[in-house]
């Protein structure tokens, strides 16, 4: 399993690297331009003649003073958007792109479980993730002590909690939607297409009420964002993480029993459900 | 199957026999080091892909210690075949044991004695060869020598350090060789393994599975170059639409094939004599001065009766192995051998 881990991290190095970096950059610019929000007089003035239909995707703009607002406006709030794109791609690819290029074929004829090789390349998917984060978290950190949030590394690692939990969770939704649809970039492309649906649906119940039910079952309703600075809600957190492995347990099985197509084989006609399982 | 005993034990065919109990002979020993008595054992496999029939009750045994000749057209099930030896892929019904395994039940087991070169071999890209090799044999675990992958590189005439997208197709069948060979498999099964090497690897590469099988590998391999067929295999099996049709040992598949000969002559003649050579038809007669053969099993007749004609030039084309065997099933002449 320890090979694969590595693997996927050698693989995945260019995607740590490049989105570290950009994120890196990012996080150290926003840290340092917050001082200048106090200077932007009239601000929540200039907001309240926004259109509420965009005010609704964005709802602690009103404390964007605050260190918790100012951040999860322009940060938290729509990083699962801008990060999801990685987490979902990453996620749809893990396994299935290998199988479509060929190379399962030989790896799998390795005296290597299918259970290890999953497993293997799940936890190096997690840890790549998880890499991107903290290159992001190192962003904010190293100039608090110059920034006017006043905030420190603890206190700026929270929110990066639910952040990677949510992540996860997208990233676990495509690699499932993987072992059931015919091709990765199907379901790289339907788990994003749920990602950007819920991240509307977060504005649009706030204009729509009657979303609001609906919305409550969507996994970004549990997602706390910059909020998170004041204190994780570690129940939202558990139900979350929890829900990932159910999926990634679920993926797992279903890997266990895939038959593992020849490169190029296969195309975009639903695969027969009823096929899955072991033969004689 | 039962046409096996008709070709090993015919008495037309003495010399065949005599090889056939050398290598009967040769796998007794080998069966007792290793303590099974088939190496592959493939029962009424049946597998179907939707409403497609892919295998059809195929059966193969190989023993161990000899080399395997698995050959077929394109869709007959060859891949198929070696994909469920594997457990990529599970069968509808039948059993396998490799190497007194179930693949189904104990993939690892058979993966861990096992080397496997696919037909389509795809690496990743973006490594240098050292490194995937280095991947591979972290996969195998602590089986693997790193000076013996590297031997075998050296042998094969591999670069490691250009990285795997700039390799010919040549080269990256040197990689699926060496990572398939360095662990000093008991059993070898190869898609190909030849392909895309030059008429000198392919020697060495031949060299090297005969040294593999001196030293109690079994080797099971697919093929269209029927030259390699008949040098390397103690034994070989064809499939044809899912179903084995023919176990032979390869010095049968010269007398299959079937040759088109174009011959060009110095001046108009009369062509009837050569129509009389047992094996020979005439195709065409282009002007008198062209005749087209169709020639079947060898040449010995036709060159003695051509040497009574006034030649220009002789175009000879073999078929590929395929080719020749729907040749002898299309042409009847299986019923008459």
């Amino acid at each position: 399993m320890y090979t694969e881990i590595k693997h996927t991290l050698r693989r995945m190095r260019g995607s740590i690297i490049g989105w570290g970096i950009g994120l890196f950059l990012y996080g150290i610019m926003m840290a340092l331009f917050f001082s200048s929000m106090e200077s932007i007089g009239g601000l929540v003035d200039i907001f309240e003649n926004y259109p509420q239909e965009m005010l609704a995707f964005f709802p602690s703009i009103y404390e964007i003073m605050t260190p918790q607002g100012y951040m999860d406006t322009y940060y938290f709030a729509y990083m699962t958007l801008i990060i999801g794109i990685f987490a979902v791609s990453a996620g749809g690819n893990l396994l299935v792109s290998d199988e479509e290029r060929g190379i399962m074929d030989l790896l799998l004829a390795y005296p290597v479980s299918r259970s290890s090789f999953f497993w293997g390349r799940f936890i190096g998917f997690c840890l790549a993730c998880a890499a991107i984060l903290i290159i992001s978290w190192l962003g904010w950190v190293i100039p608090s002590g110059t920034s006017a949030l006043g905030l420190g590394a603890i206190e700026l690692l929270r929110p990066f909690l639910p952040l990677f939990v949510i992540l996860m969770l997208f990233g676990i939704t495509a690699l499932l939607f993987s072992m059931l649809l015919p091709s990765a970039r199907a379901a790289a492309g339907l788990a994003g297409a749920l990602l950007v649906l819920n991240f509307l649906l977060v504005g649009l119940a706030n204009i729509n009420q009657d979303l609001q039910a609906f919305y409550e079952l969507t996994p970004l309703y549990f997602y706390q964002g910059g909020s998170a600075i004041e204190g994780v809600n570690w129940v939202n957190l558990s139900g979350l993480s929890a829900v990932s492995l159910l999926l990634a347990g679920l993926a797992w099985w279903l890997f266990e029993r895939r038959e593992i197509r020849v490169g190029g084989e296969g195309g975009w006609k639903l695969p027969k459900l009823g096929r899955v399982g072991r033969g004689g | 199957m039962d046409r096996l005993a008709s070709f090993t034990t015919s008495d037309e065919e003495p010399e065949a026999g005599i090889i056939v109990e050398q290598v009967l002979n040769d796998r007794e020993s080998v069966r007792s080091v290793m303590g099974i008595s088939k190496a592959i054992e493939i029962t009424d496999l049946h597998k179907s892909y939707g409403s497609v029939q892919a295998l059809l009750g195929v059966n193969i045994d190989v023993y161990p210690g000899e080399i395997f000749g698995f050959l077929g057209p394109n869709g007959a099930g060859k891949t198929t075949t070696i994909r469920c030896m594997l457990d990529m892929i599970r069968p509808q019904s039948g059993s396998i044991q490799v190497l007194g395994i179930n693949p189904q039940k104990d993939p690892k087991g058979v993966h861990a004695r096992t080397g496997y070169l696919p037909g389509e071999l795809n690496i990743e890209a973006n490594l240098k060869v050292k490194n995937v090799l280095r991947y591979f044999i972290d996969l195998r675990g602590d089986h693997v020598d790193w000076d013996t992958a590297l031997q075998l590189a050296q042998r094969l005439e591999l670069d490691l350090e250009v990285p795997v997208k700039n390799l010919s197709k040549g080269n990256k069948q040197k990689v699926g060789l060496v990572q398939a060979m360095m662990h000093k498999p008991e059993l070898l099964i190869m898609d190909e393994p030849t392909s895309g090497l030059d008429p000198l690897m392919q020697q060495e590469v031949y060299r090297m599975l005969r040294q593999a099988q001196a030293e109690g590998c079994t080797i099971f391999f697919s093929s269209h170059i029927i030259s390699e067929v008949e040098s390397l295999a103690d034994r070989v099996a064809i499939i044809s639409m899912g179903k084995i049709v023919e176990e032979a040992e390869p010095g049968k598949l010269i007398k299959m094939e079937v040759r088109s000969m174009r011959i060009r002559f110095k001046e108009e003649v009369d062509a009837s004599p050569l129509a009389q050579v047992p094996g020979v038809t005439v195709q065409s007669l282009t002007d008198g001065r062209q005749v087209t053969l169709r020639v079947e099993g060898d040449l010995d007749g036709l060159i003695k009766a051509l040497a009574e004609f006034p030649v220009v030039d002789i175009d000879l084309q073999r078929q590929s192995l395929e080719e020749a065997f729907l040749a002898y099933y299309t042409s009847g002449s299986k019923e008459g051998s």
